[in-house]
């Protein structure tokens, strides 16, 4: 799905090759400018990843960048451009539910279970940038546990920065400790 | 709180509005299929239903966690069916500067850039094809040349491109550029009449029970002319006309108070409450397709209120030059707080498309954008006066003088100033009150309907100057509150008694025990002791907030199918609010368990041939009487879903269709079942009456009578002809429509105005007959109909809900940076159709009210969001660390029974918040701010 092209002037364009929740899209060229939210909504109708602020000040463009060393860290695309994501492999909102063959969702991840079972959004704007981030931690957390008393203060360094404007954050972050404590191996200590 | 409304006879799919027929489709509709509407809202219930009405999570929760398009803004042309799949797409130039005549625009930056759009819209265009804007939202489109700019961001040109990366590039090469719109001669500021005005006076009898001497509601509200710019008002009559009388009374009462005995306090105290953004994370957008070749508009949006674009979309089109037939519209899910209600912006969605050379066309506002042009919160200027009998603690005259500023166009101004004022007195009874509220223009960007709409405003402002007042009285601020607070069967300062009992005091008695207020003073010691660079402070407000709209109507059907399977649809929108699962728990009552499938902003209720013909809040009583001979009329046909006004005025139809098919479907096949058999069956030895009905884990029972499923009642329903199906319409003007109705050869008086039935599949060939709408119902005429008299719109509000908040903080002696420790909030919602959903609410609320108490803020004018350069970077919104996440705590009055209706609580959750966080400020630093927000500028000042 590439938009149409443009008709008057010559933009200045290089291929992209990202790999977009396991699967390798086709290689297009995209304008040099373009952000990564832009390719994401505009050329792979893929949009589950907000458009907020294009500051990069409220996460919910946030998407995750998984590292060849297993690592994975939260990237926001309003800011970034699809260019920056060339290799790379990423996870949208999109792609945390394992789903059937027609797409339906057949079981949510964790993080998103806890999500949806604490109530934890309403109008969801925000929901796919705290869906990554807090993916992002519990994946963290399995690698680097910290003591239980030590969780609820790493949960909100982690999400502090995502803005929320309709839950006040309150059943975001009960869900994702939910989510840890129900991760083994995340947390030390005695719960 | 009355909305404006433009008298017009509304729209039902199928009629025609000046020539073009307009349809609703949206997202989850019949009409919308194709889409994605199933997986969105019905997914299979064991797997969201626990039992009866508890939900597991939201009916759109799983859409949403998964990133589905289920917002306006994810659609592209490709994703709509029947649509062309290029993508066109259009932003907005707007005027900076009313200092100076606008000119022309220059693109030279594009043209130099190979970036010219592919069409370029102005006010030219909008004269020759004489696209006139809906008489509500004022001036035009867009400004023509030569004249000045009546407010900051005012739109010049649209710009189309017919691809994406154009346009892309194109938007960033202009974005804050200050050469592409060009000015010519200077010109003064404009200026402008105010928009309106409005004031209540009131004048207690002996008692707050005893008749009233004067008061709005069973005289007049006083609405002045104006001349250069200020009220006039009429003479002062003792003996004169209502409006002259009220004159008399409103001089006696500042005479009382220029001339206080000495042993009241006469306080005065002018506040000020700041000029904010909603925030609403989804920016406004719209996404429109006009086929050329057969003449359909196609508008995909986000709206709180789609009855008015169906109403106003077709009559711009029928007025034009362009060759429309039809209209299609469809709404999506999205979030406002009120912006989304009553905004222009998808006009100029519609606009781009008839200009787009048929191709679908998007225009999607940017943050900067938004900031620039979306409505905003009204700036107040409050002047209080409130005289206190320093013996009894007593409040005796109360007086305000609003102003609220409305900024460039008028929108919902005037009403927004006098619900403020109107909501002034907050939880407290007013022996006697003289309320002025003026809603000014200016040029700042325009302000509209907000979460709070004028409310939070004026009640925090009460809120603060109590405590001012108690500080001064040498009282404690709770035990001032509880001598004044308003008492079920009281009346209000507009002369109406609320609805209900009115549960604020026993907030207050709740409050005062608390662990937060009983300890503060050693926690002051102990905390300041522990932490020398802070002052500690412990602060509380308690309000209670009216909701709906003051005339409140919508459709509901209900229907059970042979298997038992509910399915509802109705006419509110999902905000965000929950508003689809809510509606789908609220059917429990009747029909034991959650609907399996909800359909919301449904418009197409052609089987009730119901119309409207003038403005609810405007239409006289003599017009109201002949309109109500014909049983198809209502003073209302469909209302916005906003003013808190879905969890009571949206379910209450819901209910009454559900009552229906109970009473005339359900109960009656249970009866049949438990009577079979010989000598009267099970039933038989006991008294078995529909009172004494039960359902218990999904089974009907009563008084000892065999459990009886759902699916197996719907099925004997289905096969006795019984009722299975039932559409409503209910009207409220602060009390509800009645009128008589025949069903099944029974006679029933009912909350409604207009009725339709439909029976079981085994119903005779005669009742079969009568079910020849389109849907299939037997529309029921009504008899004996009752509607609320006119002079109730004069009652102001009647309908509340109390709200109070506790809070722990610290504000830093250096800095003056305020920190949140912890809150607390109690309120009374009545009964809670989803109890997560209103506790999400409550803390979602108090992070807003944190915002407007110590963060949200812009200036008016040039400096200000109209420039276009506005973002979050500068706009701060609250984060988790600031509004004590782990820490805040609330609670939910336990309702006085079951049978306690569900009340409308999304604004009054984030009020309280703020006059307790300005208490706290003032327990701590010993300093009353009487200016929101309160910022450690401020606090370092008075430091």
């Amino acid at each position: 799905m590439t938009p149409e092209e443009p008709n008057t002037m010559t933009i200045s364009t290089r291929p992209l090759k990202v790999t977009i929740n396991g699967q390798a899209q086709p290689v297009e060229d995209i304008p040099e400018e373009l952000m990564m939210l832009d390719y994401l909504h505009e050329y792979r109708n893929l949009t589950g990843t907000r458009f907020g602020c294009g500051q990069g000040m409220c996460r919910a463009c946030t998407v995750i960048v998984d590292n060849p060393d297993g690592s994975s860290e939260e990237v926001r695309t309003c800011i970034t451009g699809a260019h920056f994501f060339d290799g790379k492999t990423i996870r949208t909102v999109e792609g945390h539910a394992q789903r059937d063959d027609a797409g339906e969702v057949k079981a949510l991840s964790t993080v998103q279970q806890q999500f949806l079972e604490h109530f934890s959004f309403q109008c969801s704007y925000c929901a796919p940038g705290f869906v990554n981030a807090a993916t992002v931690l519990v994946e963290r957390l399995q690698r680097e546990p910290v003591p239980r008393s030590q969780l609820e203060d790493t949960i909100s360094e982690a999400l502090e920065s995502h803005i929320c404007r309709c839950t006040g954050y309150v059943r975001y972050f009960e869900a994702v400790r939910d989510a840890v404590l129900k991760t083994p191996g995340t947390t030390t200590g005695r719960s | 709180m009355s909305r404006s409304h433009i008298s017009r006879r509304a729209f039902l799919k199928g009629s025609a509005i000046a020539g073009v027929t307009a349809y609703l489709a949206p997202f989850g509709s019949d009409a919308f299929g194709a889409l994605f509407e199933e997986r969105v809202l019905s997914p299979t219930r064991e797997d969201w239903q626990l039992a009866e009405s508890t939900m597991r999570f939201r009916l759109d929760g799983i859409a949403k966690v998964t990133g589905s398009k289920v917002f306006a803004r994810d659609i592209r042309a490709k994703d709509m069916p029947h649509w062309p799949d290029q993508q066109s797409h259009a932003f907005i130039i707007r005027a900076t500067r009313c200092d100076h005549r606008f000119e022309d625009i220059d693109l030279s930056r594009l043209e130099n850039a190979g970036l010219m759009p592919d069409r370029i819209v102005t006010a030219e265009d909008m004269a020759r094809d004489q696209i006139e804007v809906p008489r509500f939202f004022g001036p035009e489109f867009f400004l023509p040349k030569g004249e000045t700019p009546l407010y900051l961001g005012y739109p010049v040109a649209m710009l189309i491109y017919h691809d994406f990366p154009r346009y892309r590039l194109a938007k960033n090469r202009i974005r804050f550029a200050d050469d592409v719109v060009v000015y010519g001669d200077k010109t003064p500021l404009p200026e402008k009449s105010p928009y309106g005005a409005f004031r209540y006076i009131r004048v207690g009898g002996d008692t707050p029970f005893a008749e009233d001497t004067f008061s709005a509601l069973q005289e007049t509200v006083l609405y002045p002319d104006f001349r250069k710019r200020h009220p006039v008002w009429p003479e002062a009559l003792e003996n004169g006309k209502d409006t002259e009388k009220a004159m008399f009374y409103a001089n006696q009462l500042q005479d009382r108070l220029d001339n206080a005995p000495d042993d009241w306090l006469v306080f005065e105290g002018e506040y000020h409450s700041q000029y904010t953004d909603h925030f609403a994370m989804e920016a406004d957008n719209a996404n429109c397709w006009f086929d050329r070749d057969k003449g359909d508009m196609h508008v995909v949006c986000g709206t709180q209120s789609p009855q008015e674009l169906v109403n106003w979309m077709p009559e711009l089109l029928s007025k034009s030059r362009f060759n429309s037939q039809r209209f299609f519209l469809h709404p999506a899910y999205t979030v406002g707080y009120g912006s989304k209600d009553a905004t222009i912006f998808p006009y100029y969605g519609l606009i781009a498309a008839l200009y787009a050379d048929g191709k679908p066309v998007r225009l999607a506002n940017d943050r900067y954008e938004q900031f620039q042009a979306t409505m905003k919160r009204h700036p107040f200027t409050m002047k209080n006066r409130l005289a206190v009998d320093r013996k009894t603690g007593k409040f005796q005259i109360f007086k305000q003088d609003l102003t609220a500023n409305g900024g460039g166009r008028a929108n919902f101004s005037n009403s927004v100033a006098f619900v403020g004022t109107t909501a002034a007195q907050s939880i407290y009874y007013m022996p006697n009150s003289d309320l002025t509220a003026t809603a000014i223009y200016s040029r700042m960007p325009e302000a509209g309907s907000f979460r709070g709409y004028g409310t939070i405003q004026s009640m925090s402002a009460t809120e603060l100057m109590v405590d001012e007042i108690a500080g001064q009285l040498k009282m404690d601020p709770i035990e001032l509150r509880l001598r004044n607070v308003f008492k079920s069967g009281m009346k209000n300062t507009q002369g109406a008694i609320p609805a209900g009992h009115l549960r604020g005091e026993e907030i207050l008695h709740k409050a005062r025990q608390h662990t937060i207020w009983t300890g503060r003073e050693e926690r002051k010691r102990t905390y300041e002791a522990q932490n020398p660079e802070e002052h500690y402070g412990v602060g509380f407000a308690c309000v209670q907030k009216d909701f709906g709209h003051g005339a409140e109507s919508a459709f509901s059907e209900v229907r059970l199918t042979p298997e038992g399977r509910i399915e509802l649809r109705n006419t509110g929108a999902e905000m965000g609010t929950g508003y689809s699962t809510g509606q789908a728990a609220v059917v429990a009552t009747w029909l034991g368990r959650a609907a399996d499938q909800v359909r919301t902003a449904e418009m197409e209720w052609d089987d009730m041939q119901m119309y409207e013909t003038a403005s609810p809040y405007f239409i006289s009583q003599d017009e109201q009487d002949k309109a109500a001979q014909d049983p198809r009329w209502t003073p209302l046909l469909l209302q916005a879903s906003s003013a808190s006004n879905s969890a009571y005025y949206f379910s209450f139809p819901t209910l009454e269709a559900a009552r229906v098919i109970f009473r005339h479907g359900l109960w009656p096949a249970a009866v049949d079942y438990w009577q079979r058999g010989i000598g009267g069956g099970q039933s038989a030895p006991y008294v078995v009456r529909e009172e004494n009905a039960r359902w218990e884990g999904g089974h009907l029972t009563a008084r000892g009578m065999e459990p009886l499923s759902l699916e197996f009642l719907a099925k004997r329903a289905h096969e006795m002809g019984l009722v299975t199906g039932a559409i409503t319409h209910a009207f409220n003007r602060w009390e509800w429509s009645r009128a008589d109705y025949d069903i099944n050869g029974r006679t029933e008086n009912l909350p409604l105005d207009g009725l339709a039935v439909q029976y079981g599949q085994g119903a005779s060939d005669e009742k079969k007959a009568l079910m020849s709408s389109k849907r299939g119902y037997h529309l029921l005429t009504r008899k004996n109909l009752y509607i609320p008299p006119t002079q109730r719109n004069n009652a102001g509000v009647t309908y509340y809900s109390a709200c109070g908040a506790l809070v722990e903080l610290a504000v830093h002696k250096g800095t003056g940076k305020v920190s949140l420790l912890n809150h607390h909030t109690f309120l009374e919602c009545g009964n809670a159709i989803v109890e997560q959903l209103v506790s999400g609410q409550i803390q979602g609320g108090a992070a807003m009210g944190i915002g407007h108490a110590l963060y949200e803020e812009m200036p008016l004018y040039e400096d200000g969001p109209g420039n276009g350069t506005w973002n979050i970077n500068r706009y701060h919104v609250p984060r988790a660390s600031e509004v004590a996440v782990w820490q805040q705590t609330s609670e939910i009055l336990p309702p006085l029974s079951r049978t306690d209706p569900p009340k409308g609580i999304a604004e009054v959750v984030m009020i309280p918040i703020v006059g307790a966080i300005g208490n706290g400020i003032a327990h701590a630093t010993g300093h009353h701010f009487r200016s929101l927000p309160i910022t450690p500028d401020k606090i370092r000042e008075v430091l």
